[in-house]
């Protein structure tokens, strides 16, 4: 069974940056937490303050409550449709699943996750990560309240969370006026463009597991663990990314060698992996992107060395990029 | 059919052969049978190169092309593979505009209608648009390509080189889409929802 690490716990994590060759990248982001950190105190204000509320108890009931029903995904023109669940277990454990309705028909499932192994992106939501300032996350959006319509038949409050910078989408979320669960969040861009709608259809409250459908892939989602070197994707010498939009944190501790490193505000999260080539590729970049996903590939060399960097994560594509040219080797 | 052929084919390929060489392997080819297979293989390997067709495979640069080249003989003959393969990759390193629009104004046929249109090679808006706070526009492989019909050098990406990043792009993210959704999973509020971004989950 998976063991919970306090991922971004500081008390662990500072003494790691000195370690040789390792995290560079941590202080990357402990730097730019503690500067937003100290810009913060100024932008928290009572509209904040209310909002961030609502945000801290939508990400506990989102880990905290059982519940089951059906969602949408509207991607683009594309629709999809899943029925998930989560439920919560007399061990101080979840499960949750999802099964998709349309498309691949995959199963995806999680089993006892513990209540009290809280990620950074939670802890971020939950102003846990920086304790002496909750109102850090309010450096990064700005928000507004406001009485919802309902959504899957449950009164909702509507919380319009705007970015700040250019980093980041902006988003509308609907959240149970009871419970505080997500109902629909849709993620807008820089030009109010809807990108991605996902929505409850359909919501119930209970500890019921709902039967199971008829599914062509199991996938055991994993509790992320590093496992050992020799079997994880790994790059010949340590690198790490120069830069971070302000208020991103490591979702997880990697090595410097290791291929892939994963950042998230509380909202967005993004994924950067690197390879280095055998073979001499000619630099250029690429763009993929649908609903609120961005891929961007860029082929460059590091200190002579082709490398091919890739940003996947729910974050404009100029953002992507930026993250993209500050990769490089750790000397 | 010689290597010499071969060559000159390589080369026709590559925007570096000369008028003359170019109507000798036009005659060639059309007479020699042989010659044109040859000539498919070529096309075949640059649109590996440039990840056109191939939308189902992992693509890796380097496997691809070394596969096919294993695979190219030449009259019963391995080509010398340091030089030829050097050759054969610069499509993907080197491939001008103009060298494309000579080869399909000779051979005809599905590369014109590509390099026709403009809007397959167009990246999605900001990208080609939006000016970088780092200011790395230039040095995205943002080369000088000397339009046939203008005096003037336009600084743009070459059209190969766009489509083949925007489909190792596409490939990236089948290969990668679901390892993000792991972390995202855990890290935002939509619970396991972010796999249902993954294109084809894996066991």
């Amino acid at each position: 069974m998976p063991v919970c690490h306090r991922y971004v716990n500081r008390s662990t994590r500072l003494p790691l940056i000195s370690l040789k060759y390792l995290y560079r990248i941590h202080l990357v982001f402990v730097l730019s937490l503690f500067t937003a950190a100290g810009a913060t105190a100024a932008a928290c204000r009572d509209s904040d303050k209310l909002a961030l509320e609502w945000l801290e108890k939508m990400s506990k009931s989102m880990r905290q409550v059982s519940y089951q029903g059906i969602v949408t995904l509207q991607r683009d023109s594309e629709m999809q449709m899943m029925q998930v669940s989560h439920s919560v277990d007399s061990d101080g454990s979840s499960s949750e699943r999802l099964v998709e309705l349309t498309g691949q028909g995959a199963q995806v499932e999680r089993g006892s996750h513990p209540l009290d192994c809280i990620h950074p992106g939670d802890q971020l939501l939950r102003g846990s990560l920086l304790p002496e300032d909750r109102c850090a996350f309010a450096e990064q959006y700005r928000f507004s309240v406001t009485d919802g319509e309902r959504v899957a038949g449950r009164k909702a409050v509507v919380i319009d969370v705007a970015p700040r910078d250019m980093y980041r989408y902006g988003y509308i979320m609907a959240l149970d006026q009871e419970t505080g669960l997500l109902l629909k969040v849709q993620t807008i861009s820089h030009s109010h463009k809807v990108l991605e709608t996902m929505q409850f259809a359909h919501l119930t409250y209970t500890d019921a597991v709902p039967e199971l459908s008829e599914v062509d892939v199991i996938h055991e989602a994993q509790h992320p663990q590093l496992g050992s070197l020799s079997t994880r994707p790994t790059v010949a010498r340590p690198w790490a990314i120069g830069w971070l939009p302000r208020g991103f944190a490591a979702t997880d501790s990697p090595l410097g060698v290791d291929a892939r490193r994963t950042y998230t505000d509380g909202l967005a999260v993004f994924s950067v992996f690197l390879e280095d080539m055998d073979i001499e590729i000619r630099p250029g970049e690429g763009v993929v992107r649908h609903g609120g996903t961005t891929t961007y590939s860029r082929g460059m060399r590091l200190a002579g060395q082709p490398v091919l960097v890739t940003v996947i994560g729910e974050v404009p594509v100029n953002t992507a990029r930026m993250v993209a040219d500050s990769v490089d080797w750790v000397q | 059919m010689n290597e010499r052929m071969c060559e000159s084919l390589s080369a026709l390929m590559d925007d570096e052969s000369n008028e003359l060489e170019l109507e000798r392997v036009l005659s060639q080819v059309s007479s020699d049978g042989e010659l044109r297979q040859v000539w498919k293989r070529y096309n075949l390997i640059q649109q590996v190169v440039q990840g056109h067709p191939l939308t189902h495979l992992d693509w890796d640069i380097s496997q691809r092309v070394q596969s096919a080249l294993a695979g190219s003989k030449m009259g019963g003959r391995e080509i010398s593979l340091s030089g030829f393969r050097q050759r054969m990759l610069r499509p993907l390193i080197s491939l001008g505009v103009a060298a494309s629009v000579t080869v399909t104004v000779v051979f005809g046929g599905q590369q014109i209608a590509q390099l026709g249109s403009a809007d397959p090679y167009r990246l999605d808006g900001p990208v080609a648009a939006s000016s970088s706070p780092v200011g790395m526009l230039n040095s995205l492989g943002a080369t000088a390509v000397q339009a046939s019909y203008g005096t003037q050098a336009i600084p743009v990406l070459r059209p190969a080189i766009r489509t083949a990043y925007q489909e190792l792009a596409q490939q990236r993210l089948r290969k990668y889409m679901q390892e993000h959704a792991e972390q995202a999973a855990l890290n935002s509020p939509q619970g396991l929802v972010p796999y249902a971004r993954v294109p084809q989950i894996r066991e």
